[in-house]
């Protein structure tokens, strides 16, 4: 059962919500030296904090998306519950999943020469963090 | 091209509104089509026999009847007349009204029979100005084609039948409920409808994804 | 055979639920809790793609995807335009400038307008007094008095109605295909 993290505010617009997000970011960065980019967003696509600060929020979008197909994927195939996605391209590393038990998603880009390991243990570390946070409002 | 039009735009209107009581629709129909050749708005009364009245307000596309449309009166006893000048920015009723183009399309249909409408004349071509809404009646996907061909080419009516392969007296009937509708433009220099067009196979009645899927759905 | 019709407009015009009315199989969605409350006061929202598909014998199908409305998820309408054959556009009349939202997305996907097809429904038209259905006419006979766009009302709940919008728009794919020549 998906918990709300707000009853009135949408978490991109709660203050409690954007702080925690911003805790839970440098959590990640303070393990992972490699994050070239890291957001925490809704999972309809709209950024609640990111780091460094950028421009555009388009990561979030697509992060909402790629979410979205993976947990859909996973739900018509009926294996389970979806836990992770991973893009591996030639620059980067992209890893996101979805903080538990919460409607929003954690999403990063590492330096290609991060392992993937460490980037998604550092992703759930983050992850649950955050949650455990979120939980005990 | 010249538009469907009775007169020349900025003179005085030469049509004349018809007797206020002919046979069953005719009378409607030919009111109708000489007040889209007005300039100045207008609104139509049609005092249906035993169906009530039918309140037009060209100037909002819009209509009010008590009537269902999926029940029109076919062949009503009689269809009384009456026009009015539309007050500038005042609705003949309480909008939004009903869309106009179902009943303009069913006035059309059902007014002269399987024969062409007083004024359109023989060997002119006819293609869509717009599609009609279609939602609200009885209409077959035969007419669906024949539409979209309409919509796509120029055509007399014999054309479309012969290249949509249906009765020559439906393709009549569809191309009067569209002129009544005001749909329609008109060319007297298009070129003939090519009853076989090059892919023909698509859009002949029994092939074409169109075809199958129709069978699919039952229709 | 296959055949892909792209199911588009903005957020809260029916396109998940028309995909619904008409897929004879079950609809795989991507919704998410919906945070934009006061664009469309509904509690999800679609964020990928909705895929539904109509069988029209064991050899041929129709892939419909509906995209989701919100223009921060357009790179999901380029990756599914360049496959359709044609759209379906879904606006709701009680938007807040429903007539615009209609050229934006005609605008938006004119290619495939071009070399398809496109049939506009228009949503919630007997709900709340909003713009009448001229208003769009007479936009599409201005901007594109090259097309030839059906526009009717539908309601994305009424299988008949969307089974009437789907045959307007492929007999008018179609019959462009075969008639493409018109003359001025």
């Amino acid at each position: 059962m998906i918990a709300q993290t707000t009853v009135s505010l949408a978490p991109h617009k709660d203050p409690f919500v954007i702080d925690l997000a911003t805790v839970a970011l440098h959590d990640l960065t303070d393990v992972a030296h490699t994050v070239r980019y890291a957001t925490v967003l809704t999972e309809d696509g709209f950024e609640v904090d990111g780091v460094p600060a950028y421009e555009e929020d388009r990561l979030s979008s697509m992060a909402s998306s790629i979410q979205a197909l993976s947990e859909a994927v996973a739900r018509e195939l009926v294996i389970g519950r979806a836990h992770y996605v991973i893009i591996a391209a030639d620059d980067a590393h992209v890893i996101q999943l979805r903080v538990p038990g919460q409607q929003l998603v954690l999403a990063a880009v590492f330096e290609v020469e991060e392992t993937l390991g460490n980037a998604l243990a550092a992703c759930k570390y983050a992850a649950e963090r955050f949650a455990t946070a979120l939980n005990a409002r | 091209m010249t538009p469907d039009s009775g007169i020349a735009v900025g003179t005085r209107p030469t049509v004349q509104a018809p007797a206020p009581e002919l046979a069953g629709w005719a009378g409607a129909a030919t009111a109708v089509h000489a007040i889209q050749q007005m300039p100045m708005p207008m609104t139509l009364r049609l005092h249906v026999a035993d169906h009530g009245v039918a309140h037009i307000d060209f100037a909002y596309n819009a209509f009010e009847w008590e009537h269902p449309l999926d029940a029109f009166p076919v062949t009503p006893a009689s269809v009384l007349v009456e026009t009015c000048t539309a007050e500038p920015d005042a609705p003949a009723f309480e909008l939004p009204g009903r869309t106009l183009d179902p009943l303009l399309w069913s006035i059309g249909f059902h007014a002269f029979g399987d024969e062409p409408a007083p004024w359109l004349v023989e060997g002119h071509r006819y293609h869509l100005r717009r599609w009609p809404s279609l939602s609200g009646i009885e209409i077959d996907l035969d007419q669906v084609r024949m539409i979209a061909m309409l919509g796509n080419a120029f055509a007399t009516a014999d054309e479309l039948a012969a290249a949509a392969h249906t009765p020559p007296s439906d393709a009549r009937r569809l191309v009067n409920a569209l002129s009544v509708a005001g749909m329609l433009r008109r060319s007297t220099a298009a070129p003939a409808l090519d009853a076989a067009p090059a892919s023909a196979h698509s859009v002949a009645p029994s092939t074409g994804l169109f075809a199958r899927l129709r069978e699919r759905w039952g229709h | 055979m296959e055949h892909i019709i792209l199911f588009a407009g903005p957020m809260g015009a029916g396109k998940t639920t028309a995909i619904q009315s008409l897929s004879d199989i079950p609809v795989i969605s991507t919704e998410a809790a919906n945070t934009d409350r006061a664009t469309a006061d509904k509690a999800t929202t679609t964020v990928a793609l909705d895929y539904g598909e109509i069988h029209v014998s064991d050899e041929e199908r129709i892939r419909m995807y509906g995209i989701p409305g919100q223009r921060r998820f357009d790179f999901m309408w380029r990756i599914l335009r360049d496959r359709a054959e044609g759209m379906v556009l879904l606006i709701h009349n009680d938007g807040p400038d429903p007539v615009d939202a209609m050229r934006e997305f005609m605008i938006e996907f004119a290619d495939l307008c071009e070399r398809g097809g496109v049939a506009v429904g228009i949503t919630r038209m007997d709900v709340a007094p909003g713009p009448i259905l001229t208003h769009y006419t007479d936009v599409l006979e201005r901007d594109r008095p090259d097309l030839m766009v059906p526009v009717m009302p539908v309601d994305p709940r009424d299988r008949g109605n969307m089974e009437m919008l789907m045959m307007c728009l492929i007999a008018n794919i179609e019959m462009r295909a075969a008639y493409s020549a018109v003359p001025a």
